[in-house]
């Protein structure tokens, strides 16, 4: 029973952090029309500023303060990447893949920039609430239960945010004929600017929260880049529901296939899984070719 | 269509099947002449080591670009590939005892299955779930192969990986010789191959469908069948590639799936420009030869070459040698389909 | 704000070049139309008319010329600054924002600040012009017939607060009823006092909207029918498929 409940615990805390890093990619999609490859680098940095602020002598900060401060940096790096590395090619009719190349050379840079500024050596954040809380009878860090309560408050946020306020509005209708938009004086380019920090600042959160429960390196925007990838394949990426329902699903299937038959073998698994569900749907997982921001 | 040798022009060319003509068949002679010779004036060790690895890293890029550049198959998990060469070879001549000639055709099949494998989800896929999932694969075989450390080392790799044999001639000390010639050797099979493939009906057809998929479906062609064949195509001497690295390096790492060795590779697929075939090599030259000036630099050597991809994407999205081949294709017949 | 002294031509073109990459398919075309006047558009497809709505609305760049809305140089501008001047397009085809509800629609129409402070008195405007909207402001777009589609589209060109609507096509592919419904409603807009720029096949639909019509083909302008000129069937005929007979170039070839 203590099992269950750890794969369960263990499943709502990854699916929130692949949850909000799919989300990200998936308002970059819908509203532009690319993929960011970068989206794990976000990560990285969110939580490594938040630790320089944290720890390191002459600032220590309060942790909130320090992550508040942390994800607005990650809004404006989220703007310069659409930038230098999404704008210039707007009208060209390869740019799904420059910007994968342009934003997995920006995530290299990135990288190694975080390495070269902190070093390999693994550090750690504070948690969000030290210490163990219980649960129906279980333990569990304090930490861990504050990110599964308020990752879906987030994601709620960023819910009604597309869809109770005009900004989300217009956001939403970018994602679904920008021509139209743009005869509606609606100022596009800025959109896309706001997706892109929308998408870090989600992605810095992911970062964040991660980094309070387990190590941080420099190296650690892969992983997660890689799990949203395959959340986003099997969730689509046309709409906001379907990847966040998918990275919960992912996240419990890895835990439960984690426990009972190993870390060796569950990428495996997963992999066979994706390619089995892609036979039997070869059209992907997206219903129709559209890509809209419900 | 003829046959045997057609007269054009009052002069004699040579049979139609032969896949380099004229004056490219003259400048491949003139080119490999020169790198055959080259050992002759460049007898330092080192410059033999970066040139063996721009042999061994133009297969890759110049295979890659046969899925990426003439299928339009935006294809990610290339270099697991040349990985999964790697470390085939490794396994095989480590714990098979396989004889590394006989392992390095082994590591090229280990690749051609790998690549039919990942080629069958991604079907009939749209281009950004082919990346999505080539990529997934990729780093997927590479938490297979660290999970996996019995065998493969884990996240320390495998040493002691055997080199490549031949009576009498010692392969480790005769100052990379023996090595320079075989990786050329392979890097000449490989051009000969992409452009027979290039060239062929099956080339053609694949040409055809990056350029109008619809049209090419309504004529016959089948594009599960073409992907599927491309990708196998394509994996073949990365993966031979792959078993030589590891017969050369003498040991493998997870290295080889490193997003570091990705930017470089796809750096010279990109300088070299995609759809062409002597691009890669070229590109590998100034690339291979630039990241070893840099070697100091430590995780600058990433960062640089990483920049470097993105000035090329801005300021030239066709590939730096673009222009390059325009003055080339004067000199040698043009390649490009 | 308006700027405009009484007698400024609502929009004038002169000499635009324009067209997609290396295809140029306005070759200098030139129009105007006066204060207080519509004008039409009609032509063989693909002949440039929406490509001059397109340079005149921002969406595309023009290679040479000038375009002047109101006594402004519009030429070039972002098209979010000429929307902000009031100059309003709606686009050909009705798939505007499939996914969002009418109500959201209109809503995000009324973008531009000088919009956003009439915006409930717009919406109401267009709720009274287009009741089927009302009755339908829960429904998403992508739900709604063609003709309503077309009505939404207007709708949301209206919450912009315009002082000139370009129509671009507005009964294309509509059933003849629907199509009197719209027709009646774009009537009543200009009545009501709104300068119109329609593009449309149907030129006697056309000639009861506007008196001054140009006719475009191969990206310049080949006839014009100045107001208060009497035309006639045949003449449009002639005017589309061979030699003009109410003067300008003959036209190049057949459709």
């Amino acid at each position: 029973m203590n099992a269950l409940f750890e794969i369960f615990i263990s499943g709502l805390f990854s699916g929130s952090l692949y949850a909000m890093m799919a989300v990200g990619l998936a308002l970059i999609w819908t509203t532009i029309g690319v993929f960011n490859f970068g989206q794990g680098i976000f990560a990285t940095l969110a939580a490594y500023l938040t630790w320089q602020l944290v720890d390191a002598a002459g600032f220590e900060l309060p942790l909130f303060v320090s992550i508040v401060l942390a994800l607005a940096v990650m809004a404006v790096i989220g703007w310069l990447f659409q930038l230098a590395l999404v704008r210039p090619f707007i009208g060209q009719p390869g740019i799904v893949l420059t910007v994968v190349i342009t934003t997995l050379a920006a995530f290299t840079i990135l990288e190694n920039i975080t390495l070269l500024l902190w070093g390999p050596r693994p550090k750690q954040l504070p948690p969000l609430i030290p210490g163990n809380a219980e649960v129906l009878g279980f333990g569990i860090a304090a930490h861990q239960l504050a990110i599964i309560v308020i990752t879906p408050l987030i994601l709620l946020a960023v819910w009604l945010f597309l869809n109770r306020t005009r900004t989300g509005l217009a956001l939403r209708a970018v994602s679904q004929n920008e021509d139209a938009s743009l005869l509606a004086g609606l100022n596009v380019p800025m959109m896309y600017a706001l997706a892109f920090a929308l998408s870090a600042v989600l992605a810095g959160l992911a970062g964040v929260f991660f980094g309070g429960l387990k190590f941080m390196s420099p190296t650690m925007g892969t992983e997660p880049l890689v799990k949203a990838l395959v959340v986003v394949i099997f969730g689509g990426i046309a709409n906001l529901t379907g990847p966040i329902l998918a990275a919960y699903l992912i996240a419990f299937f890895e835990a439960a296939a984690t426990y009972f038959i190993g870390f060796y073998w569950t990428p495996a698994l997963l992999f066979l899984v994706l390619i089995v569900t892609l036979m039997v749907r070869p059209e992907g997982l997206l219903t129709g070719r559209s890509r809209r921001l419900t | 269509m003829t046959d045997g040798a057609e007269k054009r022009g009052g002069r004699a060319v040579l049979p139609a099947w032969m896949p380099l003509q004229g004056r490219e068949l003259a400048a491949m002679a003139a080119g490999a002449l020169l790198l055959v010779l080259l050992p002759l004036v460049i007898t330092d060790t080192y410059t033999r080591h970066l040139i063996i690895l721009v042999f061994i890293y133009a297969i890759v890029a110049s295979s890659w670009d046969l899925s990426l550049g003439y299928a339009g198959i935006f294809n990610f998990g290339h270099l697991a590939l040349f990985a999964i060469g790697l470390y085939s070879y490794a396994l095989a001549t480590k714990f098979g005892g396989v004889n590394g000639w006989a392992a390095i055709p082994l590591a090229g099949l280990m690749a051609m299955i790998a690549a039919a494998i990942v080629t069958v989800p991604i079907l009939r896929l749209k281009g950004i779930y082919i990346i999505l999932v080539t990529f997934a694969f990729s780093q997927l075989v590479l938490q297979l192969v660290v999970s996996q450390s019995d065998w493969t080392g884990g996240t320390l790799g495998m040493t002691g990986v055997p080199s490549l044999k031949l009576p009498g001639h010692n392969f480790i000390r005769d100052g990379k010789i023996g090595y320079y010639y075989t990786a050329l050797v392979l890097l000449g099979a490989n051009i000969l191959f992409l452009r027979i493939f290039v060239r062929s009906p099956l080339g053609l057809s694949i040409v055809a469908l990056r350029d109008n998929e619809e049209y090419a479906v309504s004529r016959g062609i089948s594009l599960a069948r073409q992907r599927l064949l491309t990708m196998v195509a394509s994996a073949m001497f990365t993966g031979m590639a792959g078993g030589l690295y590891g017969a050369y390096v003498r040991n493998a790492s997870i290295e080889a799936f490193g997003i570091g060795l990705l930017t470089l590779i796809l750096s010279m697929v990109l300088l070299g420009g995609t759809a062409t075939i002597y691009g890669s090599l070229l590109a590998g030259f100034v690339l291979v030869f630039l990241d070893e000036v840099m070697i100091d630099l430590g995780a600058w050597r990433p960062i640089t070459i990483a920049l470097l991809i993105i000035l090329v994407m801005l300021v030239y999205p066709g590939g730096l040698f673009g222009g390059l081949r325009a003055l080339a294709g004067r000199l040698m017949r043009k390649e490009r389909t | 704000m308006t700027g405009a002294a009484a007698g400024t031509p609502t929009l004038e073109v002169t000499g635009l070049v324009s067209g997609y990459g290396r295809v140029t398919i306005l070759h200098g075309i030139g129009l105007a139309m006066p204060a207080g006047h519509n004008i039409g558009l009609f032509g063989p497809n693909g002949h440039g008319k929406t490509t001059l709505l397109r340079t005149i609305s921002g969406l595309l760049r023009a290679g040479s010329g000038k375009i002047s809305f109101l006594g402004q140089d519009i030429t070039n501008r972002k098209p979010r600054e000429i929307v902000a001047l009031g100059l309003i397009h709606v686009a050909q085809g009705n798939q505007i924002f499939p996914d969002l509800t009418i109500q959201e629609a209109l809503r995000l129409g009324a973008y531009t600040p000088r919009s956003r402070a009439r915006e409930a008195e717009n919406q109401e405007r267009v709720y009274r012009i287009f009741p089927r909207l009302k009755e339908r402001r829960r429904q998403q777009i992508r739900t709604l017939s063609g003709g309503e589609r077309q009505m939404a589209s207007i709708g949301v060109g209206l919450m912009g607060d315009p002082k000139a609507l370009i129509l671009d096509e507005p009964t294309l592919g509509l059933a003849p009823r629907i199509k009197e419904e719209l027709g009646d409603a774009i009537r009543g807009i200009s009545e009501a006092g709104m300068p119109l720029i329609v593009v449309e096949q149907d030129v006697e639909f056309l000639m009861e909207l506007a008196d001054q019509l140009y006719m475009i083909n191969h990206g310049e302008v080949a006839a014009q029918i100045r107001p208060g000129e009497q035309i006639d069937h045949e003449e449009i005929m002639a005017m589309y498929f061979g030699t003009s007979a109410a003067g300008g170039p003959p036209s190049r070839g057949t459709l």
